[in-house]
């Protein structure tokens, strides 16, 4: 007769109840456990995401502002003197005619190669 | 002796345990619950498939230690990873396929340890020798070593755990019909073998 149980009850892990019982026990404490670990460190974020984000808020306006203290100057006229490419770029937009000591004054010792 | 290798005739054996698979829709509240940190939820989740768990386990490793191990550590699993489980009704089958691969990935690992053992000369403990496994769960366990893994796992969830095809089929991703199969070849070859094994046992005795 194939349709009658085989009696596997030596393999029953539950053959102890009460020792099967306190592994259920501890299986759902560890699972329990396992779960309430992601959960402290969400916690956590959320408990620093507000002043974390008004520092960077903070941080933001300071520069704004020092950028605006400064003029919204992109570049200063040093730069413009010493820097061959921002001159040149310049003359090119302003449709300027640079003076025949411009060019030698911006370009300075280099060979052009830079 | 003969009369602890038969293959009993046991309505016993499901009835003894109590424990019943949760229906679908139960698992999915269960799993909801458990999932917003309900502790009841846990337990409940753990006593209802730690069982089903270990008999996939023992279906692939055949040692009931480990097997038991192995279920333990699956369900740790599946609740850390409670949250990718996008079906809750289906979670007996998401969770017995981590127990599968848990045991499959166990039982690389006692291959790889027992090699070592023997090359470095290492006395290889056969569960055989440990005295709580003697006797008819030896045999038991020799016998479902000749089933293929499937017929082990049907037969197993089927009368141990007592399911039914329906969710044996859906556990396993197999039709009922397949599972029904399954079941019958597996016990009429286990009641052959143990059959076999008990006469042998019975000329022995005289």
């Amino acid at each position: 007769m194939t349709d009658e149980k085989i009696d596997f009850s030596a393999l029953d892990p539950a053959q102890d109840p009460s020792r099967w019982e306190r592994l259920i026990e501890s299986v759902a404490q560890r699972a329990l456990a396992g779960r309430a670990r992601p959960n402290r460190l969400l916690l956590q974020l959320s408990t620093w995401a507000r002043p974390a984000l008004a520092l960077a808020a903070g941080l933001a306006i300071a520069i704004w502002c020092a950028v605006l203290a400064t003029g919204g100057r992109g570049t200063t006229t040093t730069e413009t003197h010493t820097d061959p490419v921002v001159a040149l770029a310049t003359w090119a937009m302003n449709d300027a005619i640079p003076t025949t000591v411009d060019p030698v004054v911006v370009l300075g010792g280099s060979n052009g190669s830079k | 002796m003969v009369g602890v290798l038969q293959v009993a005739v046991d309505r016993r054996a499901s009835a003894q345990c109590g424990v019943k698979m949760l229906d679908p829709e139960r698992t999915a509240e269960m799993v909801v619950a458990a999932k917003h940190g309900d502790a009841t939820a846990f337990t409940a989740l753990v006593r209802a498939f730690l069982r089903p768990a270990y008999a996939i386990a023992l279906s692939v490793l055949r040692r009931p230690a480990d097997a038991e191990d192995v279920a333990q550590d699956a369900l740790l699993v599946a609740f850390e990873k409670l949250d990718t489980c996008n079906e809750p009704r289906r979670f007996a089958g998401w969770l017995l396929t981590i127990a599968r691969r848990r045991a499959l990935n166990a039982l690389g690992s006692r291959k790889v340890r027992e090699a070592h053992a023997k090359g470095d000369g290492t006395e290889v403990v056969s569960s055989a020798r440990w005295p709580d496994q003697v006797g008819l769960r030896e045999r038991l366990l020799q016998a479902l070593d000749q089933l293929s893994p499937l017929q082990c796992q049907v037969v197993l969830l089927c009368d141990l755990e007592g399911w039914t095809h329906a969710e044996v089929g859906t556990a396993l991703g197999i039709s009922e019909l397949m599972s029904r199969q399954h079941l019958f070849n597996a016990r009429r070859k286990l009641r052959g073998l143990l059959a076999t094994e008990g006469s042998v046992e019975a000329q022995h005795d005289r």
